[in-house]
């Protein structure tokens, strides 16, 4: 079986709810992406990356995070200034530190990104392991204290709940949080911010987000990400 | 050596933030030709800062983008004398600021003053407690300068800021409603206080049935149309949520640019450059007085820059490194425990509380401000009795509200899984149901707590990188936990409280680390004082070996206070530029016997 994890097959896979949710959504022109490659990843890793983010963020009432476009979000990511290291000290030498001395290894995260899949993709393919039984395998993961190649698998597997995080959440305009997914779920409005009145109000907002593009650029949906099974 | 020597100016101004663009309009008003060097770039709240594209959370909040680079400049750190320190890669525990108006575009605005005890820390506790009282591995010291002396200064920086606030001790008399423990006031805030959000009201609801005497936090958001003293135009606060790691275009935040930058940029005596890169301060031959300082332009020439008056104003970590690069002052040996410089760095001791509120409560934690909080100082300083507690210090607790931002702002409780169904299912559920209460505490320093310069690594110019030994001391230890658990009765007093949990930074067995956010309220390694064995700046903020050299910032708390540290550190930077006014500037030399 395949599933398809684009931004329409959401809508007719979900629930009506949902379906009612976005489709207040429709002043944007989406443009799809799925014609275009990957800015960084390749199909398989985008695979695995999608099958790993969604048990991390699994889908309920709200998206997945690889619906909400967190692998585009990620793949955008390792393509452009955090991926390359901005930001990042790399003089070496590298010892090897304590916890509380953060990051010292000699690699930007696109390439540790890279490294973390490699090692892990040849090891196990998470997209071939029935769904029910890949959380467990999550859940090892972040118990190891193994070396992915040159990544302590702690490191990496911070780096990817980051990033999946972040790619729930961010605004639009990075390719995640797609139809506003993360901030729907939490109610929070985005980046128009005028609150003076209401402070102290006690009352539910029923204000629907707005990103910093909010109707003025195409929003992407996220690719199409086939999972064979 | 440098490709280029200028004209001499009278006094040249290491960095363009708070202290430093405060420096250049005093002084360049006074009549003195001032050039500031800023290693960022220009930018201004008006073009610069502006929302929507402002509020971008991954951008600013999380890939720093307003803050400095550690590609070009980091330091190294350990925890103790007996680790190897290692480069802080990535920004973490501390954002540091470049660019035109330095940390102080991005800062809460939280203003504050210190308690008079604070300012004669050892001293009072001696009287209060007896000699003995005071362990010998604290360096604890007076600062050399008291809360009277500095009183109209800091009464000065919290108009420049359009500071929001209640007094609670106006000219000596205390009125409820107020900080009853803050040091008597000669005048009110300039604007009333902030709204408060619910979280925060019942926060003070329940502080005040335990006996406590909640307030408003004293906020540089400022809460109506208002000119400071110098001009500056600053309007009322949106609560917009994107306050703390944002510029604020709304021109409600108190920042340097909008509140001392544009009124002294067209002044004849002023001139900035951006992109200026200091390297070093240049000493006189016989090493009594700096000559002026090296820097590298923006086309990468490096640039002699010759002044009658050298100010750093780098922020307080950067003084400290300049200092040591330089061979300003002497450096701390904490073997012989000899030298000044890097000598009592300290920090801020941060622990947290959640509470979890029932469906009756909607927080909207989104409609924040920096300084949007309810605090209580009983716990702070020497506010309450240290006699059988076993440490010295304390800190404000306070129920903020300063953003909902959703990447970062993940409230759950308890035992909530890291991923997953459950864990996604909390987050929907918990993010308007928190409140968020923090124990800001104070920071002793101690003989092991140092700045010197690292062995190994090096900056993008060449430089050793600034070394910090760094742990939390017991006795913060101790402080934090007491003060924690005080917080922890508060949350639990608070009505439609269902859940309640805590963490403590500073918890025994817990190693301070450079990676998590505490603050960016690096203080000491510079300190100010009466002696200079033990202090590189006498009590006006004049180095003891290079009279010319005047220090700003935080690197001159002796040990760092439980409040924020801009409110008490631009108080002394008027105290000292009002000494270089009226008594240095026409007559340089020491201004006291070493
Ligand atoms: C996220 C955040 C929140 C904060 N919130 C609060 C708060 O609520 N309350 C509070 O009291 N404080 C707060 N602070 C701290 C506050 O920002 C600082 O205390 C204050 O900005 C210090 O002023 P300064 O002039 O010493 O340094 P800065 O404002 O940091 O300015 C120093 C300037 O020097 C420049 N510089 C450094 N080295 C060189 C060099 N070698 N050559 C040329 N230029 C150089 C830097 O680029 C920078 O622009 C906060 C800080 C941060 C980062
Ligand atoms: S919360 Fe207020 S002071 Fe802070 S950035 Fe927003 S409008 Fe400005």
């Amino acid at each position: 079986m395949s599933q398809l994890f684009s931004r329409r097959a959401v809508l007719m896979q979900i629930g009506s709810a949902v379906i009612a949710g976005a489709s207040s959504v429709p002043r944007h022109a989406f443009a799809d992406l799925d014609s275009q490659p990957w800015f960084f990843l390749t199909d398989d890793e985008a695979r695995w990356l999608a099958a790993i983010v969604d048990v991390f963020i699994p889908q309920d009432e709200f998206p997945s995070a690889s619906q909400a476009g967190v692998v585009d979000f990620i793949d955008f990511q390792m393509a452009t200034g955090y991926g390359q290291g901005e930001g990042l000290y790399l003089k070496g030498p590298f010892p090897e530190g304590t916890p509380q001395q953060g990051y010292q290894l000699p690699m930007t995260p696109a390439e540790m990104m890279r490294a973390g899949l490699t090692e892990l993709r040849g090891e196990t393919d998470l997209t071939a392991m029935p769904t029910a039984d890949r959380a467990a395998w999550v859940d090892d993961l972040s118990n190891r204290d193994n070396m992915l190649g040159d990544v302590p698998s702690s490191t990496f597997f911070e780096e990817l709940l980051s990033l999946t995080n972040e790619g729930y959440f961010a605004d639009p305009i990075y390719r995640g949080n797609a139809d506003y997914a993360g901030w729907r779920m939490v109610g929070f409005p985005g980046a128009h911010a005028y609150y003076t009145e209401r402070v102290g109000d006690n009352k539910p907002t029923n204000q629907p987000p707005m990103g910093i593009a909010h109707g003025q650029l195409n929003q992407v949906s996220p690719r199409k990400i086939e999972q064979g099974g | 050596m440098s490709q280029r020597t200028l004209p001499k100016t009278d006094v040249v101004i290491v960095g363009g933030g708070w202290t430093g663009l405060t420096a250049a309009y005093e002084l360049a008003n006074a009549g003195q030709r001032c050039v500031v060097l800023e290693r960022g770039r220009h930018r201004h709240t008006a073009t610069s800062f502006a929302g929507p594209e402002e509020h971008d959370e991954l951008k600013y909040a999380l890939r720093y983008t307003h803050m400095q680079d550690v590609k070009k400049e980091t330091l190294t750190f350990r925890n103790n004398r007996d680790q190897q320190a290692l480069p802080m890669r990535r920004l973490g525990s501390f954002l540091p600021g470049s660019g035109l108006g330095g940390a102080g575009i991005h800062w809460n605005g939280q203003i504050w003053r210190p308690l008079p005890s604070d300012l004669e820390m050892r001293s009072h506790y001696e009287d209060r407690y007896g000699s003995q009282f005071i362990s010998d591995d604290l360096t604890i010291q007076d600062w050399g300068v008291t809360y009277d002396e500095l009183e109209p200064h800091l009464d000065f920086f919290e108009r420049i800021c359009g500071a929001a606030g209640y007094a609670g001790n106006l000219n000596g008399e205390t009125r409820a409603g107020g900080n009853p423990f803050e040091g008597s006031r000669t005048a009110d805030y300039p604007n009333p206080a902030m709204k408060q959000p619910i979280s925060n009201t019942l926060f003070g609801k329940a502080a005040e049935k335990l006996g406590y005497n909640p307030f408003p936090m004293p906020s540089a958001n400022v809460t109506q149309a208002y000119e400071n003293p110098y001009g500056a135009q600053l309007h009322p606060c949106t609560y917009c949520g994107f306050c703390e790691r944002f510029g604020c275009g709304y021109y409600a935040k108190a920042d340097p640019i909008i509140c001392v930058y544009d009124r002294i940029k067209d002044h004849e005596n002023f001139e900035i450059r951006f992109e200026a890169q200091v390297l070093q301060v240049e000493k006189s031959a016989d090493g009594k007085t700096a000559t002026g300082v090296t820097y590298l332009d923006e086309n990468g020439v490096e640039v002699f820059q010759p002044a009658d008056t050298v100010c750093l104003n780098a922020y307080a970590l950067w003084n400290v490194h300049l200092m040591l690069v330089s061979g300003l002052g002497t450096p701390y040996d904490p073997e012989t425990r000899t030298g000044t410089v890097g000598r009592n760095y300290s920090y801020q001791t941060i622990a947290a509380v959640d509470a979890f509120f029932d469906d009756s409560i909607t927080t909207n934690p989104f409609m924040g401000a920096g300084a949007l909080g309810v605090v209580v100082d009983d716990f702070n300083g020497d506010n309450f009795d240290h006699s059988e507690l076993g440490f010295l210090g304390g800190g404000y607790i306070a129920c903020k509200q300063y953003h909902g931002r959703p990447i970062s702002y993940q409230p759950v409780p308890e035992g909530t899984p890291r991923w997953g169904a459950e864990w996604k299912r909390a987050v929907r559920e918990n993010y308007n149901r928190h409140a968020d209460l923090v124990i800001h505490g104070s920071s002793v320093s101690t003989h092991e707590n140092y700045l010197d310069l690292d062995p190994t690594w090096t900056d993008a110019y060449g430089r050793p990188l600034l070394r910090m030994t760094f742990n939390f001391p017991d006795n913060d230890r101790k402080m934090s936990d007491y003060v924690m658990n005080r917080a922890v009765e508060i949350a639990r007093e608070m009505d439609n409280v269902t859940s309640v949990k805590s963490v403590n930074l500073a918890a025994e067995g817990n190693d301070y680390s450079v990676v998590p956010y505490q603050t960016t309220h690096n203080v000491g390694g510079a300190v100010i004082g009466t002696d200079p064995a033990t202090s590189v700046v006498n009590r006006y903020g004049q180095m003891w070996d290079h009279h010319n050299v005047f220090v700003f910032g935080a690197c001159l708390f002796p040990q760092n206070l439980g409040y924020n540290p801009t409110g008490p550190l631009m108080g002394l930077a008027y105290w000292t530029l009002d000494h270089m006014k009226n008594d240095y500037l026409s007559n340089p030399r020491p201004l006291m016997d070493a």
